[in-house]
């Protein structure tokens, strides 16, 4: 693979592993971005779940949303940087695939409450039992997030 | 109270796992069977996220993994002392996954020991 060869090999690679503070800074930072990330992840599954059920589901979605998309943008930025410094190794480690694979599922299901469970739910009261819709993406969404934490953890033992 | 329950569980859980997750990446290696390498060393990496020596043993050319660079400075086992040509001596387990492959415990270069964890 031709662009794992050269990620590892650019200036972003060469950087985060031959500068002396890069590596572990990109390491904090995805730590941290998972702390805001999954907090805000967890807050609107919970909701979906039935806590906090007299408030207004859009706004409380669009709210926390925002603070999700931007904690991801981290992740993202810092995960590629991690990444660069032995891509082609990485790549290779079975965990690794999987984590990608649980990203995956988890932007699926992002894709999959826009264009099917909220249509469902639009007629949801606030202070009523969550529908079935709601209880099934919450679940999904908390547990694939999760288990991306944890395959991410487990890299570096596999 | 449900949620303080819940917390003392979750907290217990966490600390039981604990000792297990402290052996951060070491699980992949052959632990009850440590060895030791010695020779000059051909290529050294100091680089993040850990330093590698190449060392020639038994017929085979190892590669050796060392802790990160910060923990190797930290402990002066700074890239003048690491360096190709000097001779290492390295104590640890081989890879249960890739061959010719070591994870050391400590490492010793010109008479003086560093350790790696």
């Amino acid at each position: 693979m031709g662009w794992l060869m050269a990620l590892e090999q650019s200036g972003l690679g060469e950087a985060m592993r031959g500068s002396s503070f890069l590596y572990p800074l990109a390491n904090v930072a995805h730590i941290l971005g998972l702390v805001v990330f999954a907090g805000a992840v967890a807050i609107m599954d919970a909701r979906l779940l039935g806590a906090f059920a007299t408030l207004p589901l859009p706004p409380f979605v669009a709210r926390w949303r925002r603070l999700a998309m931007a904690a991801f943008a981290l992740q993202v930025t810092s995960g590629v940087m991690l990444f660069s410094a032995e891509a082609t190794a990485i790549t290779g480690n079975p965990v690794f695939r999987l984590k990608l694979l649980l990203i995956a599922i988890g932007l699926a299901n992002v894709a999959l409450f826009e264009f099917v469970t909220r249509p469902r739910v639009s007629r949801w009261q606030p202070g009523a039992p969550p529908p079935a819709a709601a209880r099934i993406f919450g679940a999904l969404s908390l547990g694939v997030w999760l288990a991306t934490a944890a395959a991410g953890r487990l890299i570096a033992y596999f | 109270m449900a949620l303080k329950r819940t917390l003392m569980v979750g907290a217990a859980a966490v600390l039981a796992a604990a000792p297990v997750l402290a052996h951060h990446g070491w699980g992949s290696y052959d632990a009850a069977t440590p060895f030791t390498i010695t020779g000059p060393m051909k290529h050294v990496t100091y680089e993040y996220p850990h330093v590698h020596v190449m060392v020639d043993h038994e017929g085979k050319t190892w590669e050796i993994t060392l802790a990160p660079p910060s923990r190797m400075e930290a402990r002066q086992a700074i890239i003048a002392v690491v360096k190709p040509g000097k001779v290492i001596a390295a104590y640890g387990y081989a890879s249960k996954q890739k061959p010719a492959e070591m994870r050391a415990e400590r490492i010793t270069i010109d008479g003086k020991t560093y350790e790696m964890r």
